[in-house]
């Protein structure tokens, strides 16, 4: 953005912006490298050369303390062992939760929006689980997903006594779980960005399709939902990212991966490996593959943003 | 009201309620002794106690404390001025620097932090609040210059002008100018870090990973897995290290919403 010599300028002491222009530019280009040299440095050094790092040592047996180089054969090692496509499985399976979330999210806005006696509290107990860390979520899940715990009283309530067992004992429910629990955490956010989203529209939309004889249910079918477009791809694309990197402490503490790997994701798997049997290496190729994966995911969220313009 | 608005009313009190069930449940099993938990009645502040002398409940809090502000301040500083710099002080090359910013913001922090754990033991900063702190601002400040260069972008080029013109250099326009009207923008980059470092446990248990430098969530962990606290003890520490986040939280959710729709308007 050079100066702009049409400007009308107050009278000061100084000379014309216009007449400085050389020695501003001057100024503000050093200004500017000044400026953002720390950042620049910080995420170089320590986010930047890790990556590189993490590839070159993907290729090689690294221990931590000494690593041999393989060579790319380590990627093709990785493809063929049926672990790897167990854990993506696991990882599969609780992508299955986004749009369970994002219904969910924009139902609740939905229903938020119609601004019903007390809408600010519920709002804000929808909210407050996003505030709530995943080891305190696993402390909790625990307690929900045991045999004595809150979901099985929940269901013998409702007369479901079939539906009640150990929900952490067996792979496919332990991973239910956490999916649950997946859900319940991010129900708030998802909330949250369309409540904002719906505040964006028009009312005298509504109004019109009201008038035009349109349902309660066709408005937001016909109306909100495809106005709404972008905030649904900006919470799958958020949600979907969560599912891979932000469940660490949740499996951590709840079932610690287990029982038999049923609830082993990448990015637990990648501690596992590293910080569990040593293999530091894999830890660094299965890190690489996880970048590749989220890459792809925020990639495609920049083409359905710009397409939806 | 009409029908239609108690039925809605009714499904938002039911699905409240639902939500803050497990909060009740921290909160009653918190106020029982284990023998109490067992018989599912009774009233006691046993598991509170059990809990402070257990666990250094106060120094995990100020090691939190202490990571949380240095890691959220470095990278205030980081991303504020890169911010300004990328939207506003523009120099040859800033749209590469602004690219691999970006691009910064789409490494999960799972990707690097094997190396990085190696070169931090050859550093000796494990065990030491600095290596986290520095893992959490390598993380944190993409995003934050992002969200600082898309709120700088909305500053008019006249504001800038007029500072000029009072004879400010670009780093007046930056101290003087454009920091004072970015509060709310600073605000967001603050709600949006705090949460994510006060809860994280991944970082905390690998490179504070000695009880005198834990963190309160990685106490927590630890603690879980241990299993040498009684359950109601348990809860007692959930709901206790749940309730900085809310607070914050509840403060700044405002700004909360204007970080997290960033994405989405923009």
């Amino acid at each position: 953005m050079s100066v702009k010599p049409g400007v009308d300028l107050p009278e000061t002491s100084q000379e014309s912006v216009a007449g400085k222009a050389p020695s501003f530019n001057r100024d503000r280009s050093r200004t500017g490298i000044l400026l953002v040299l720390p950042a620049a440095a910080v995420v170089s050094v320590f986010l930047l050369v890790p990556i590189g790092e993490a590839i070159y040592y993907s290729m090689t047996n690294w221990n931590g303390l000494s690593a041999q180089w393989e060579g790319p054969s380590t990627y093709v090692t990785m493809f063929k062992d049926p672990l790897f496509w167990r854990v993506l499985e696991n990882n599969a399976v609780l992508l299955l939760a986004v749009p369970v979330t994002l219904m969910c999210g924009v139902t609740l806005a939905a229903l938020l929006n119609e601004h019903v006696w007390g809408w600010r509290i519920f709002r804000a107990a929808i909210i407050v689980p996003t505030a709530v860390s995943w080891v305190v979520l696993g402390v909790v899940g625990i307690q929900a997903f045991a045999q004595n715990g809150m979901l099985n009283s929940m269901l013998g309530s409702l007369g479901l006594h079939f539906l009640e067992h150990n929900w952490l004992g067996s792979p496919l429910s332990a991973l239910t779980a956490v999916a649950i629990t997946f859900v319940y955490s991010l129900v708030g956010v998802n909330t949250l960005i369309f409540v904002t989203g719906m505040a964006t529209i028009d009312p005298s939309v509504y109004e019109a399709a009201r008038l035009d004889g349109a349902t309660w249910w066709q408005s937001f079918t016909k109306l909100t939902v495809p106005l709404l477009k972008r905030y649904f791809v900006f919470t799958f694309v958020i949600t979907a990212i969560s599912a891979f990197s932000a469940l660490f402490s949740l499996i951590f503490t709840m079932t610690s991966g287990g029982p038999n790997y049923g609830t082993t994701t990448i990015e637990f798997f990648i501690y596992q490996q590293a910080f569990g049997t040593g293999a530091f290496g894999t830890g660094a190729l299965l890190g690489i593959v996880l970048l590749v994966i989220l890459s792809s995911v925020s990639l495609m969220q920049l083409r359905l943003m710009s397409r939806s313009e | 009201m009409p029908p239609g608005r108690v039925f809605i009313f009714l499904i938002l009190f039911v699905v409240s309620v639902v939500i803050m069930y497990p909060f009740y449940f921290m909160a009653v099993t918190s106020m029982r002794s284990q023998s109490q938990y067992e018989l599912g009645k009774g009233f006691s502040f046993a598991s509170w106690i059990q809990l402070f002398q257990s666990v250094p409940v106060a120094k995990e809090m100020l090691n939190s404390l202490i990571v949380c502000a240095c890691a959220i301040v470095i990278i205030l500083v980081l991303a504020t001025s890169a911010g300004f710099a990328l939207a506003k002080a523009h120099f040859r090359g800033h749209g590469f620097v602004l690219l691999g910013i970006v691009g910064g913001m789409m490494i999960p922090v799972q990707s690097i932090i094997i190396p990085e754990y190696v070169n931090f033991v050859g550093l000796h900063l494990i065990n030491n609040y600095f290596g986290a702190i520095l893992v959490y601002v390598a993380v944190g400040t993409p995003f934050a210059t992002f969200l600082m260069t898309t709120y700088f972008r909305g500053v008019p080029e006249e504001l800038i002008d007029a500072g000029r013109c009072d004879g400010l250099g670009y780093g007046g326009v930056f101290t003087r100018i454009a920091l004072p009207i970015a509060k709310p923008a600073l605000a967001t980059v603050v709600v949006l870090q705090f949460i994510p470092i006060w809860n994280d446990l991944l970082v905390g248990l690998l490179f504070l990973q000695e009880p005198n430098v834990r963190t309160f969530t990685v106490g927590l962990g630890v603690l879980a897995s241990s299993r040498v606290v009684s359950i109601p003890g348990l809860m007692a520490g959930s709901l206790l290290s749940t309730i900085p986040a809310a607070v914050i939280y509840i403060i700044f959710q405002r700004y909360l919403v204007s970080g997290l729709t960033l994405g989405a308007s923009k």
